[in-house]
This record gives structure tokens, C-alpha cells and sequence, in this order.
């Protein structure tokens, strides 16, 4: 029989934005984590349970194929991904909104007419093509990997789809927010047929990680 | 010289694992009565569109023939199936057991376990409407997943009845019951909280979350009870619990869970629900269930229930497991050189013979035997015949 004990468990964590508050939280639920995770690739917790140490936007692979049980990313990534997970919880911390912004002199802001055909440069390739098509707008999405806000003050892009947490780089930059598109936070997943298989163990931990769902 | 997307061929020992799996399936629908049928792998489109939910009609390979008639691979067997029996086998008496092995096609993005190309095998209970029939139905797949060695699978059951009264009793209307389901079924918790939120449900958020996340046995089953009102959920429990029942008296209490959030293709099915998996793969091995809507479609009143496995994803979960229950060669019983009579006769008394037919000397052939652990040898030259056990 596979196992249902606690110490089973493999949890993936983003390195980066995300680790510290991660980091505390597992705290909370008895896994003690570095306060930095420096070069580590994967820490195994006093209780046993692995925890991995990933780029944020490979966690979802880790838990889709199962190399760990569950893990704790953000909703952007989710949103970016076509794999199936549960979602178990919301975990409230990491939170930012993805808006479509633009040059403040551009006026889009303000109900300008938007060019017939827009450029639009973005790290969310997916999201953004589905909030265009929603709306019937021609668009020419143009995948950038970081910077994203430089795109429209050197005339790459007309929009540009990008993450916003405190708006100081937008307000640095004057960029101004156009529309929401929707908001993130870190997100508990778990592969569906672990949850299955490691069901007391992770109905466990998320009890301690979202005191809400505790007993459920 | 590269194979469309999403197909494989199969080399002689893979085809030799995957013939010994299919026969155990078959040895397991023969022990319980089913007989096996077979239909074509395309069919006209309208027949199969009649059968299959919206989810599979998108997964389709469509193709026209040279009249311009619409046909299309199809994605699965109980359509087919259901087509046979309402026509051609209309009457035949009822209960109706019928098991199938066959290739399936779908259009989706090949990974692992999910090719475009897969064989089925499963089986059909036609015109057994009773909870002994939705019994039937699923411990056959325990033991069919036993025979292979997967005698630790775990399988999730649930009637869909169950959460429609859930759904209905907090009332919520046909609209808003089928985006929850969606959810519930995705076990996307945070999702069906902000809806059933949306929906003016804050009040019950907690106990429908609690619902979906709950994986457990009759407990389960008095937790949904007080949010089930309606007749048709009553007795969507009533057979969850008598299967439950049924399964400890055959030792399976350990393997057999509720799970509320198993919902397959609601569309499709119309009662009791379940899956089969094991820890090693990321996806189900087998599933079906009750599907009562679907005959009448075709104008045979009869309910029927039944299930399917994916050969290649049990294939895929023995590897895993390093099994090789099924990995063994059949062996060359005797080496035959110079006499075709010698070797027709070996065959008749049903051993399997390996012919040499360049008449190699003495000492190459036992070297050969030797390699290929042939334990007999059977040299014929002009008239003498000589025999050799070959040990290595």
C-alpha cells in the first residue's frame, strides 16, 4: 500500500518573490525552512517532508507529473499554464494585479481610441491573448521575458499586460493602468491523484497552511 | 519518415506486454460472462454524435467518404456498443453482458498517457438498472486491475444524484449548478468559493467546500445526507452505501472511498460514478459508470452501466512499478535443422519450433541454440535424425 503519512509529502516552493512568505508559512505548519534558501535545490524537513526549491514557473510541471505532491505558487503562473491541478486554497500573501497599462501621454487611460491593430508586449502570452480575443480587439501579442514596462516608452508596444503590486515601477515609468484583468496570489495545488493517494496527509497540512479549510 | 502525432508503434516485446495484459482483461470479462464484441473503428458521424458528450465531439477525427457521408474515428467504445445493441442485437435478453478490447481515437495533445491512438478495454451491463448492477460493474475493475498486479489500486466512487441535490437543495438554478459542478469536479476550491460567493451562497461556501474536499467512507456519506432533500439524491446514497456494503464483505473496504467531487462527464453519465488509480501515475487507469440516458437515445428502453481501462496507461503504471509480470518472451521449445516433416510435427504437439533453413553445421547450430536458450535441438541429414538437449 503507498503510504499516508505526513513525512511522505513533497511540496515545490518558488524560489524568489514568493519564498519568504512561503517560507513562514510552512513555518507555521511545522516545516522549518533556511531563512535564505541560497543554493539549495531541495531541503528535507525535520519531519521528513522534501520540500523543492523551484523557479516559480516550474512548479506547475512538479506537481502535474507528480515529482512533488503539491506546492505553492502563484495564480499568475496558473493562469499561464493549461495543466490540471486542485486548487485548493487561496493563501492571501504574494498578492498583485495583472492590469493592462500604457503611456500616461497616450491618454488610453482616459478613453482615447485605441490603434486598429495593437501591439501588445507581455510575459503573459495566454492570459493576454484571451483578453483580447474576448473582446474582438486584432492584436499582435509580443512575448517578452522581462522589463516589460520599457516596451511602450521605445515604441515596441502600444499595451503592455504586466504584474503590479505597490504601481511605483508604473508610476516611475508614467505608466498608467488601462484595465484589471484579474487578480493573483499565492495558490495551494496539489496533483489530483496524490490528493487521492496522500489524502490525510495533505487534507493535514492544508488544515495548517489556510486555518479556514482547517477540519474540512 | 516520422508517425503522426500522437500514435506508436509497437516493437515485438511491447506488443507482447500489451497482448498479455489485454488476454488477463479478457480472462476477467470471460470469468464474469461478458462476451466480447467488436464494431468498426469509424462510424457515421451522426451515430456516434447521438452518443458522445460535447467534450468528446470536440476530440473528434472527422472525414468524409467519397459521397460526401460524414464519418469519424471513434473515441471511445460505448457508443459503438450501445449502436450494436440497439439494432442488431435488439433482442437479445436482457441483462446483456458485453466486454470489448479495441483501438480508440482522439484528437488531443499528445503526453503521457494520452495518445491519440489508445486501446480500450472495458465492459457493458446493459438492462440491469439495480445497485447490484452498479456493484457489478465495479468489482470488475477491482479485479481486473488485480490480475495485473495492481492489487493495490484505489478506487474513488460517487453518484452524480448526490451533489445535483446538493446543488439543488441551496437553490441554485440549472446555470449556476453546472459551473459548480465544473469547479467541484476540477476541485478548484478557490474558484467554487468566489462563485457560489457571486451567487449569493456565502452562507453555505464552507459546507459545499467541505463537501468537495471530503475523500472518505460512510462518514461522508452522513455528512451529504442532511444537504440531500430530494428523492433521486436519497437514493443516490442508498447505493453508495449498499456499495460500500458489498465491498467489505470481498475485503475491498481499505481500496473504496466516496468521493463527492468525482464527476466525469456529467453530460454522459446519470448515476453511479467512479475511478481507478494508483499512486504512480498522474491519471486514472480506468473509470466509467451509469449512463441510463444513453440507449434510449437509440429507442432501446434500458439503463446500462459500465466501465473502460486504458491499456497503455496500465502498461504505463506497471513500468512504473517495475513490474514484469508480463515481460517474459515465449519460449523456443526446439530447433529444427533438414526436415520439415520433423518440424510439423513438433508443431502439432503444440511446441513452438524454430526452423533453420542454411543447413548450419552441428557445432553452430548448438552455439545458436546455446544464445537463444533453445532447449532442444533437431538435426536431420539424408535420412539420419539426431537430438540434442542443449543446456546453458
Amino acid at each position: 500500500m503507498v503510504s499516508e503519512n505526513r513525512a511522505g509529502l513533497t511540496i515545490a516552493i518558488p524560489k524568489g518573490a514568493l519564498y519568504a512568505d512561503a517560507a513562514a508559512r510552512l513555518k507555521s505548519a511545522g516545516i522549518e525552512l533556511p531563512a535564505d534558501p541560497g543554493r539549495n535545490l531541495s531541503v528535507t524537513a525535520g519531519d521528513g517532508t522534501r520540500v523543492l526549491l523551484l523557479r516559480p514557473i516550474d512548479v506547475p510541471a512538479y506537481v502535474e507529473f507528480g515529482a512533488a505532491d503539491c506546492g505553492i505558487v502563484g495564480a499568475d503562473v496558473l493562469w499561464e499554464t493549461e495543466r490540471q491541478f486542485c486548487e485548493l486554497s487561496d493563501l492571501g500573501f504574494g498578492a498583485c494585479r495583472l492590469v493592462v497599462a500604457a503611456r500616461k501621454a497616450d491618454r488610453y487611460h482616459e478613453g482615447a481610441q485605441l490603434p486598429t491593430f495593437l501591439r501588445v508586449a507581455t510575459k503573459f502570452e495566454k492570459t493576454a491573448e484571451s483578453y483580447f480575443a474576448e473582446r474582438d480587439l486584432p492584436v499582435q501579442i509580443i512575448k517578452l521575458h522581462g522589463s516589460v514596462e520599457l516596451s511602450p516608452l521605445v515604441g515596441l508596444a502600444d499595451l503592455i499586460v504586466d504584474l503590479v503590486a505597490s504601481g511605483s515601477t508604473m508610476r516611475a515609468h508614467d505608466l498608467v493602468v488601462v484595465d484589471e484583468i484579474a487578480t493573483s496570489s499565492a495558490r495551494f495545488v496539489v496533483n489530483p491523484v496524490r490528493f487521492r493517494v496522500k489524502y490525510a496527509a495533505i487534507m493535514a497540512l492544508l488544515g495548517r497552511l489556510d486555518p479556514a479549510l482547517a477540519g474540512a | 519518415m516520422r508517425l503522426p502525432a500522437g500514435t506508436r508503434d509497437w516493437l515485438p516485446a511491447e506488443l507482447r506486454r500489451k497482448r498479455a495484459v489485454e488476454n488477463a482483461l479478457r480472462g476477467v470479462f470471460e470469468r464474469w460472462a461478458y462476451a466480447e464484441a467488436q464494431t468498426p473503428s469509424f462510424e457515421r458521424f451522426d451515430v456516434l454524435e447521438t452518443g458522445i458528450g460535447e467534450t468528446l465531439a470536440d476530440k473528434l477525427f472527422l472525414f468524409n467518404d467519397r459521397r460526401g457521408t460524414q464519418l469519424a474515428l471513434r473515441p471511445e467504445m460505448t457508443t459503438p456498443i450501445a449502436r450494436l445493441v440497439s439494432t442488431r442485437m435488439r433482442e437479445a435478453p436482457l441483462p446483456l453482458r458485453l466486454s470489448y478490447v479495441q483501438p480508440t481515437y482522439r484528437y488531443e495533445e499528445p503526453q503521457e498517457g494520452r495518445m491519440r491512438e489508445f486501446t480500450q478495454a472495458g465492459l457493458e451491463l446493459i438492462g440491469a438498472e439495480s445497485a447490484h448492477a452498479d456493484a457489478e460493474c465495479l468489482f470488475t475493475a477491482v479485479e481486473a486491475l488485480d490480475v495485473l498486479g495492481l492489487d493495490d489500486a484505489l478506487f474513488d466512487i460517487n453518484h452524480s444524484a448526490v451533489i445535483d441535490g446538493v446543488l439543488s437543495t441551496l437553490g441554485l438554478n440549472v446555470a449556476q449548478a453546472a459551473i459548480c459542478k465544473g469547479l467541484i469536479s476540477d476541485r478548484n476550491i478557490v474558484a467554487l468559493r468566489a462563485e457560489l460567493n457571486g451567487m449569493g451562497r456565502e452562507q453555505h461556501a464552507d459546507a459545499v467546500v467541505r463537501l468537495a474536499m471530503m475523500r472518505g467512507r460512510f462518514e461522508v456519506l452522513e455528512a451529504v445526507r442532511p444537504y440531500c432533500t430530494s428523492d433521486t439524491s436519497r437514493a443516490g446514497i442508498t447505493r453508495l452505501e449498499l456499495l460500500l456494503t458489498r465491498a467489505a464483505d470481498l475485503g475491498y473496504e481499505g481500496r473504496i472511498s466516496i468521493d463527492l467531487s468525482l464527476l466525469r462527464d456529467f453530460s454522459y453519465y446519470t448515476g453511479f460514478i467512479f475511478e481507478g488509480f494508483v499512486g504512480e501515475a498522474g491519471f486514472s487507469l480506468c473509470g466509467g459508470g451509469r449512463y441510463d440516458e444513453l440507449l434510449p437515445h437509440f429507442g432501446l428502453d434500458a439503463g446500462a452501466v459500465g466501465w473502460s481501462a486504458g491499456v497503455e496507461r496500465l502498461l504505463l503504471a506497471l513500468e512504473r512499478r517495475h513490474s514484469n509480470r508480463f515481460g517474459e518472451a515465449p519460449a523456443i521449445d526446439v530447433l529444427v535443422s533438414g526436415s520439415d516433416v520433423i518440424a510439423a510435427r513438433e508443431r502439432a504437439a503444440g511446441r513452438t519450433v524454430r526452423i533453420d533453413f542454411d543447413r548450419q553445421s552441428e557445432a553452430t547450430l548448438l552455439a545458436l541454440a546455446r544464445a537463444q536458450r533453445i532447449p532442444r535441438l533437431v538435426i536431420a541429414r539424408g535420412g539420419e535424425i539426431r537430438e540434442f538437449d542443449v543446456t546453458w
